[in-house]
């Protein structure tokens, strides 16, 4: 039998301790893609804002404590 | 003949000396202050203790059960009974290893008041990946907020409901030595939101030396009481942990 390639879900029932692992169904695999197209969409801008904000302290020539001090 | 007549006439032939002094310092009835002692014979069995009835009107109750308690009891002849201690404290629901792209908790008991979450060691496959989880599997839009800002928790701001699910903490996909705890009060309510507290600490990504510490409200919209948990990394799969849900009383 050939490992599947899919996503795999586990399924635990809490009243009889059963655990069902089985691939993932074509709308889980959808929500899972969609979930990482959304992590990556943070991360694209999360990496954006880091970037925007080390070309600025390079502006005012501060470092980011220098910034911080200042604002606090 | 009296009675003190009939004791000089016997007592020389069949009380001695010595059981006649057994009764030196007597000052009342002897017999009345008998009457008033408790009989060990009340007492029958082990575990037997003496209960009153009313003033001055002692009587025996049986030892209850293993495990029950001694508790008041009115309406009981004695004023007291054994019981079943309430139960309470933390109940091991579930425990499971993470692996996979997601883990469902279901058919979760409606038998506590709260369920607490703990998620031991959590590894993503995704370096600094988010640890998340929906409520009942939903995950339509903007009904989990996780909030994190000052001005979330200011109790004045309008914050929105932004998610479909809740994330806490991340972790690194290397090393796993955190603890995570979510609190998630009244579950089986179908009147309010559910309401959540998730607090913990993980390897940070870039220095994993150092923590990423958390503790965020956690809020769904709906009203529905949660039977199920969707517990899924931001992305990628679970490489290893564990989640151990216990019911609260």
């Amino acid at each position: 039998m050939t490992k599947s390639n899919k996503p795999q879900v586990k399924i635990v029932n809490c009243e009889t301790g059963e655990e069902i692992v089985r691939d993932a169904t074509a709308e889980e695999i959808a929500q899972i893609e969609l979930n990482s197209a959304n992590a990556a969409a943070k991360q694209t801008e999360a990496d954006a804002k880091a970037t925007a904000k080390a070309a600025l302290l390079a502006q005012l020539g501060i470092t980011e404590e220098q910034a911080k001090l200042l604002l606090s | 003949m009296t009675k003190a007549r009939n004791l000089a006439d016997n007592a020389l032939t069949t009380v001695s000396p010595t059981e006649l002094g057994y009764v030196d310092g007597v000052t009342s009835s002897i017999q009345t202050q008998l009457d008033d002692k408790t009989a060990k014979s009340t007492l029958t069995t082990k575990g037997d203790v003496y209960a009153a009835t009313a003033a001055s009107t002692p009587a025996r109750l049986a030892v209850g059960a293993n495990g029950t308690v001694l508790t008041a009891a009115s309406g009981q002849a004695t004023g007291l009974e054994w019981a079943t201690p309430a139960a309470g404290g933390m109940t091991l629901i579930s425990t499971t290893t993470l692996t996979g792209a997601s883990i469902t908790l279901s058919s979760i008991p409606s038998t506590y008041n709260h369920l607490q979450l703990v998620i031991l060691n959590y590894k993503p496959a995704n370096d600094n990946s988010y640890f998340c989880f929906s409520i009942n599997g939903d995950m339509a839009a903007n009904r989990h907020l996780s909030s994190r800002t000052d001005a979330d928790m200011s109790g004045t701001s309008a914050t929105a409901f932004d998610n479909t699910n809740f994330i806490t903490g991340k972790n690194d996909n290397s090393v796993a030595q955190g603890i995570q705890i979510i609190n998630l009060f009244d579950y089986t309510n179908v009147v309010t939101w559910k309401f959540g507290f998730s607090y913990g600490v993980f390897n940070n990504a870039t220095t994993t030396t150092s923590a990423n510490v958390f503790a965020r409200p956690l809020i769904y919209n709906q009203t529905n009481a949660i039977s199920s948990l969707l517990l899924f990394p931001e992305s990628g799969n679970f490489t290893s942990g564990t989640a151990l849900l216990y019911g609260v009383k």
